[in-house]
């Protein structure tokens, strides 16, 4: 967790670094049948790591932030921008944060330019989701929560999904027949709308593949392959190397049927719960973490007294004092000019 | 059970996944299983692979990570389970294996990506019959904790939590149970 330095609300306040915006060491211990096409390092992700903001490092510090946020405009509308002049980084680059409509070209931006040349440089793009306000948060999860479901209700329904699908995909679909389906199917999810993938070994196509390793955070909606790359001589792709899924040589795969496994994790269970005795459930546990507490004072303190008996020795004394008599008035004597 | 379609893809596709899940039970290399895992709960994110997750009972095996005491094997398990638990079946199965007192275990954890995923889990297994669950005091409280916490992220999930999935009565009484709960310290006054 980084350190506590800033409470400020807004999207633009002094950056933290935080842990999941360092690389992570990518991993070489893979064996090949779930070996990715590109070096990766063991991550999960989650909803909550991405982000329509995403952070971009390693820009070379030659004045190309137009160049940046043009490169960045290829993948989806950027809403905002800024340098991040307070954020660590290496000497003669910049810090970008760039905040896209979608999240879908967060993600895009990411897959694309991520370890890419740039002018020289290469350049690391990360989300950083501690930019969102309550209400982005609440709104990616709700967009989220929508695309789910809408994929378990097409598996539930392939017919309909299909009869959606080419309503979406037609290029001579009327405005009336969009508005119908946009009623149903509103616009962001076709932006979440997944590519096709293919885990087929004869895979040949434009689309991107999910990989071996489940990210999916290479999805890149297709239009953005279409689109042309002008006037960014430094900034080149590494080719591509189409390394073909290798397919399981033993199709007759051992499977050990999970519930003997759960069988035997819930007697171990068992026995570790006889075992032990079962705490006193007077109370109420506390869930979560506790937040520090305050300091406990400890009434035994003869210093607590000490306090005390100056006070009290004080209010005896001011009750003690016998009353004043009323002050003399003196009488200045008249001045005669 | 739904009918499967067997077109090549789905099938090499179930094998591929079907292969790490027997990976994961039979390897003893504990950086294996990490690997494998992180894979699962990856290939959990694409709500694509949830039915088959789902046959080869892979929610089971996220549910039984989060009482490991490898941090890697709880932060991967508790992952996969935020990415499965969006889809409504594996919402029902991880509710019907006990899954919100794990869950709400780990809200304790030391590590931030962690409590993240528990809390986006609790929220997504809310239905009518779990809201009270998910919603008794010492859940509220906990979020109420987290509401106040530095973390951008942390104290956004929790906002969202109480704003989602509980009243705003329900609110008010966890915030003042959590006043109940502090002592006051008091010197007695002096007595003529």
């Amino acid at each position: 967790m980084a350190a506590n330095v800033n409470s400020e609300p807004g999207c633009w306040k002094v950056p933290e670094v935080f842990k999941h915006h360092e690389q992570h060491k990518a991993c070489f211990s893979r064996p090949k049948y779930r070996d990715g096409r590109r070096a990766k390092a063991v991550k999960v992700f989650t909803i909550n790591l991405e982000s329509r903001y995403v952070m971009i490092q390693g820009v070379p510090a030659i004045g190309v932030m137009e160049e940046l946020i043009q490169l960045c405009a290829l993948y989806g509308t950027v809403e905002e921008y800024r340098p991040l002049d307070e954020y660590p980084a290496e000497e003669f680059t910049e810090v970008y944060l760039v905040k896209f409509q979608k999240l879908t070209s967060a993600r895009a931006a990411k897959r694309n330019m991520d370890e890419k040349s740039f002018y020289g440089g290469v350049l690391h793009v990360c989300y950083v989701p501690e930019y969102e306000s309550v209400e982005d948060t609440k709104l990616k999860l709700q967009d989220r929560r929508s695309y789910v479901l809408k994929v378990a209700r097409s598996r539930a329904f392939p017919h309909q999904a299909e009869f959606w699908l080419q309503i979406i995909q037609s290029s001579i679909v009327t405005k009336q027949a969009r508005l119908q389906a946009s009623a149903i199917v509103p616009d962001s999810l076709y932006c979440l709308y997944p590519p096709q993938e293919y885990f087929h070994q004869d895979y040949r196509g434009n689309e991107p593949t999910e990989d071996q390793m489940g990210t999916l955070h290479d999805a890149v909606p297709p239009d953005v392959k279409q689109q042309k790359v002008q006037n960014f001589s430094s900034f080149s792709k590494d080719p591509n190397s189409e390394k073909k899924l290798a397919s399981n040589p033993d199709s007759s795969v051992k499977f050990v049927p999970r519930t003997a496994h759960l069988e035997k994790n819930k007697r171990r269970k068992m026995e570790e719960a006889t075992k032990q005795p079962v705490p006193d459930s007077g109370e109420p546990s506390l869930i979560g973490p506790k937040l520090p507490e305050p300091h406990k004072l400890d009434m035994n303190d003869q210093s607590l007294n000490t306090t005390v008996n100056l006070i009290r020795g004080t209010m005896k004394q001011v009750t003690s004092v016998p009353d004043l008599k009323p002050a003399e008035k003196k009488v200045k004597p008249r001045r005669r000019i | 059970m739904m009918k499967r379609n067997f077109s090549p893809e789905t099938s090499d596709r179930f094998e591929y996944l079907q292969a790490l899940v027997t990976e994961f039970q039979d390897t003893d290399s504990e950086e294996a299983k990490e690997q494998v895992l992180a894979n699962l709960a990856n290939f959990a994110y694409d709500p694509k692979n949830t039915e088959y997750l789902r046959q080869l009972q892979v929610t089971d095996l996220f549910l039984d990570m989060l009482t490991e005491k490898n941090e890697n094997f709880i932060e991967f398990g508790m992952g996969g389970l935020c990415n499965l638990s969006m889809d409504p079946d594996c919402r029902d199965l991880i509710l019907d294996s006990d899954g919100i007192s794990l869950i709400t275990n780990c809200l304790s954890n030391q590590r931030e990506e962690t409590v993240l995923s528990a809390i986006t889990t609790l929220m997504n297994l809310v239905t009518p019959a779990s809201r009270s669950q998910l919603t008794e005091p010492g859940i509220l409280q906990c979020m109420l904790r987290f509401s106040l916490a530095e973390s951008p992220r942390l104290h956004n999930l929790a906002a969202v939590f109480l704003q989602d999935c509980c009243t705003e009565d329900q609110v008010r009484q966890a915030e003042q149970q959590m006043q109940g709960q502090q002592m006051a310290v008091g010197i007695p006054l002096p007595k003529d």
